[in-house]
């Protein structure tokens, strides 16, 4: 450099140090405040979620490797090789070089069928399933709302969860899994494109209407006692961001008595109507066949709900007051089932009914 | 030659201003309002993705209360972005930069030229009005079967139908300048001008117009389907009345994946232009350079499953190893420009300093892409915000970059103006960093299991700091293009008259006048090389 220190630096210059210094501190802000591991997915719970990690190590590590490697070339010949007022000849006109462009040719096609082969191998495992799996869960998956069926050793249906989100206070709700077993999925949906998404699985499969997609993962057996988060992950229409559901992962003993729980619930005879006022109320194409209802103040009622949607389009009718707070909460229930919903007293006044999967579903209830 | 004399009157009449542009035939004013009309629709756009991202700033519904509201708006957001903004922009510029960097007069059919140009804004028009007639579609830029039907709660509505409509417009117009592109570049060439003359942009035009050409038909089957099933009864993608709705994504993609390709290689070719002008030496490895974007287009064809690995109804193998290839040619690219830059002389003008943006966000953009290729990986991924991340360092790294760059390069040659160089970097630095502050955090959020297309979030999901930074960089972004306008209304009027050549550039739009004649050329110099202009201007120092 001729010029001398006291000199002011050019503007260029100064944009080139700003650009490399936003950049290096960017790279130090994520990896020296422990942001740094939010560059990677979150613990692995499944044995297939494990090869999908240590693959995603690999992956993540040649691509770091690839961009320190050419932006740090970018970098230096941006710095290196700025025109300098002394530049009055023209660099070298170089128009190429064999060698070279042969060499990085091969190599990174050597990189990719790497990573293409040791990818491949992961996705024979994790995308297996097996004949006789431990346990088998059907789950559909429609607007807007999770069911998980679950299945004996032959494919027929024992027990079916209509809560998919687990309540930490009942214990109720949920898709309960044994840890250290196979659990094989299929996946069907009633009406549009969904898909099952579990993060720490670091996994998803679509529902695909039409078609059956089948999965398999079995819970680390360290994992018992723990939940996970589960959501839609395909948009499925205005209700798409509440599609959630949790896995629970119980051990053997726990995940046995929970399901005999759940046996029993599917197969309890619905609650018999009460006396007063029933009312009927059927939903059906998405929408309820009454758009006001009316009953007496201060007194119980029923309704005797009937859902004549398919299979996997859950409704129920819950009531909120004027101001939107929720006063009555009832069960989804599935479609081409009914039940009988009994209601404590409101007092009088107007109310809304509606479904609380499907926002377009409402109406007026009087009071009086 | 002259048999009959000229109509005296003809000579007198003259047009008002707003008539001659509408009326136009001439490639320059053509490619001109192609540039502003897609501008127009890159500031709508930019306000619907900062309305999604106001939403998702913090948790809980604030601002949409309506669910519907929202999904209209990133299904918009994206419409607009790739259709109206991208694609028609760069053909905009090649609309301006091709004839004149072959050293032809104007384009091959110029009439056909304006017929698509303004079947874009009547597609727009038509796509925004839905705002107005109950409601936009809403089923996402992608409008997968069966949300995108007709019925309750799923596509109700005219705003799905207009969407179709628009796009098929849009479609025939892409086709039509294909063609157009492709007549032009293979019968117009100036004396002189081999294909292996070409300046690499013109390459990259003709290898996205032959893409354009073999894809584009193939979507317009699959909306005319959506359009049939929506209306008249068809169950092509309803999967309750025997049609398949994986049949659809398949259509769907085998375009738009290759129109991804179209949204990048004209931008690889805008690069390509400035990279070696400012650092005063050739493009290392040109012909390298041509036969990796004839192998990009070859290959973009046998990727398109790539964006379906999840849905169990893909040959996964064959789609990985031929996506994982696609990396092979677009690495040999960036050597080549990493090499074009190496002992040079660089001169940071605002188009270099672009086009080197272009080069590290690309990057970016080219290797968070092979984490998808690997199909264990994707299926973390897919769906979730890194792919939005992805798409985004592509598209916005990489052709957005690469669009300013050409903006700022050709401006002086067509205004005969230049822009400010201080605003210009401003513009830079702004962008820069809120587009690295919007989309880096969304690889953080993919991993961490947000999924695309989601109105809101739990609190305690942990993305909220994510979210809040990614909503701060998108209102920098919208805060860097005011003063890239303030630069373009203020050069138009004060800037520094440019002259014929103020880059000392390479290529045959700087051997003429800025803004070119209507016919282009007075004299066209010797061609023996892809740097003609270049040649001339060092004749005599034996270079």
């Amino acid at each position: 450099m001729s010029t001398s220190p006291r000199k002011r630096p050019a503007p260029d210059v100064l944009i080139a140090g700003l650009v490399v210094v936003i950049l290096v501190a960017l790279v130090l802000a994520v990896f020296l405040t422990g942001w740094g591991k939010t560059l990677y997915p979150p613990d692995a719970v499944t044995q297939q979620a494990r090869d999908v990690r240590g693959l995603y190590d690999i992956v993540f590590a040649i691509g770091v490797a690839i961009f320190l490697l050419v932006e740090g070339l970018i970098v230096w010949s941006v710095l290196r090789y700025r025109r300098r007022p002394t530049d009055t000849e023209l660099p070298a006109q170089t128009h190429g070089n064999n060698l070279v462009e042969v060499i990085w040719t091969v190599i990174p096609t050597a990189i990719v069928l790497y990573m293409f082969v040791i990818s491949w191998q992961t996705l024979n495992y994790v995308d297996a399933v097996s004949a006789s799996p431990d346990i088998r869960i059907h789950a559909i998956a429609g607007q807007f709302q999770w069911q998980f069926e679950y299945l004996d050793r032959d494919g027929k249906k024992v027990a079916s969860q209509l809560a998919p989100a687990y309540d930490a206070e009942t214990g109720a709700g949920g898709m309960a899994v044994p840890v250290g077993r196979s659990v094989q999925v299929t996946l069907d949906s009633p009406d549009v494109i969904h898909a099952f998404y579990v993060p720490r699985f670091l996994f998803k499969r679509d529902v695909i209407p039409g078609q059956t997609n089948t999965f398999e993962f079995t819970v680390d057996a360290a994992e018992a006692g723990q939940v996970f988060r589960g959501q839609c992950a395909e948009l499925c229409g205005t209700g798409h961001r509440s599609m959630l559901f949790s896995v629970i992962a119980l051990s053997q003993s726990d995940y046995d008595t929970w399901l005999k729980a759940l046996i029993e619930k599917s197969n309890a005879t619905p609650a018999p109507l009460p006396s007063g006022t029933v009312l009927n109320v059927t939903a059906e194409g998405i929408k309820f066949d009454a758009a006001s209802l009316e009953v007496p103040a201060d007194a119980p009622f029923a309704i005797a709900f009937s859902n004549k949607d398919p299979a996997g389009v859950p409704h129920d009718v819950d009531i909120r007051d004027s101001s939107g707070t929720v006063v009555e909460n009832q069960e989804t229930i599935n479609g081409g089932t009914s039940a009988n919903y009994a209601y404590t007293p409101l007092p009088a006044g107007t109310y809304m009914f509606f479904c609380s999967i499907h926002a377009n579903m409402t109406g007026t209830l009087t009071v009086k | 030659m002259a048999t009959h004399a000229l109509n005296p009157a003809a000579a007198t009449y003259s047009r008002g201003r707003l008539y001659e542009w509408l009326t136009t035939t001439d490639h320059k004013k053509i490619g001109i309002m192609y540039v502003i009309n897609s501008f127009l629709f890159f500031l709508i756009g930019g306000v619907l993705a900062l309305v999604v991202r106001t939403e998702l700033a913090a948790p809980g519904l604030q601002f949409l209360t309506d669910e519907h509201v929202y999904n209209q708006m990133f299904t918009m957001h994206a419409t607009m972005m790739i259709f109206l903004f991208v694609i028609p922009m760069l053909a905009g510029l090649g609309n301006y930069i091709v004839p004149l960097q072959i050293g032809a007069p104007d384009m091959a059919f110029p009439r056909i030229n304006a017929l698509s140009l303004w079947m874009l804004p009547l597609g727009g028009i038509l796509l925004v009005s839905s705002f107005f007639t109950g409601g936009t579609a809403a089923a996402g830029w992608t409008s997968y079967p069966p949300l995108s039907l007709d019925g309750p709660l799923k596509s109700p509505g005219s705003g799905q139908d207009l969407w179709i409509v628009s796009l098929v417009l849009i479609g025939t117009s892409s086709i039509l300048g294909a063609i157009n592109f492709l007549v032009t570049i293979f019968k117009m060439r100036a004396p002189g001008m081999t294909l292996f003359r070409m300046p690499i942009m013109v390459w990259t035009v003709l290898v996205t117009s032959v893409l354009v050409l073999m894809a584009t038909p193939v979507i317009t089957s699959a909306l005319v389907m959506l359009f049939i099933d929506r209306n008249y009864g068809g169950t092509f993608f309803d999967p309750f009345g025997g049609g398949s709705a994986v049949l659809y994504q398949n259509i769907f993609w085998f375009y738009s994946h290759p129109a991804v390709y179209v949204m990048i290689l004209p931008a690889m070719g805008v690069i390509s232009e400035v990279l070696p002008v400012f650092s005063r030496k050739p493009l290392f490895g040109y012909k390298a350079f041509i036969f990796a974007t004839a192998g990009i287009g070859a290959l973009g064809f046998s990727v398109w499953a790539h964006h379906m690995f999840t849905t169990g109804s893909v040959f996964l193998p064959f789609f990985s190893l031929l996506t994982f290839l696609i990396a092979v040619p677009t690495g040999v690219k960036m050597f080549n420009w990493v090499f074009t830059l190496f002992r040079g002389q660089l001169t940071f003008s605002t188009p270099l300093i672009f086009a080197i943006g272009f080069l590290s966000m690309f990057l970016i953009g080219g290797i968070n892409g092979a984490f998808s290729a690997s199909v264990p990986v994707d299926f973390a991924l897919h769906d979730t915000y890194w792919v939005v991340a992805h798409i985004h360092y592509v598209l916005f790294g990489g052709s957005v970059f690469g669009i300013f760059a050409g903006l700022y390069y050709w401006f002086p040659k067509m205004f005969g103006r230049m822009l400010d160089e201080g605003l210009g970097k401003v513009h830079f630095v702004l962008m820069f960093i809120g587009f690295n502050l919007t989309f880096f955090p969304m690889h953080m959020l993919g991993l961490q299991g947000m999924p695309r297309r989601i109105a809101d979030y739990a609190s305690d999901a942990g993305w909220n700091d994510w979210n809040m930074a990614a909503t701060i960089g998108g209102f920098l972004i919208a805060a860097s293009i005011l003063p890239f306008i303030w630069n373009v209304f203020v050069s138009l009027r004060n800037g520094k008259i440019a002259g014929d050549d103020p880059w000392e550039g390479n290529t045959l739009e700087w051997a003429t006048a800025s803004p070119p004649p209507p016919y282009n050329f007075d004299h066209l110099p010797e061609i023996r090389s892809e740097r003609p202009v270049f040649d001339a201007r060092h004749a005599q120092t034996g270079h």
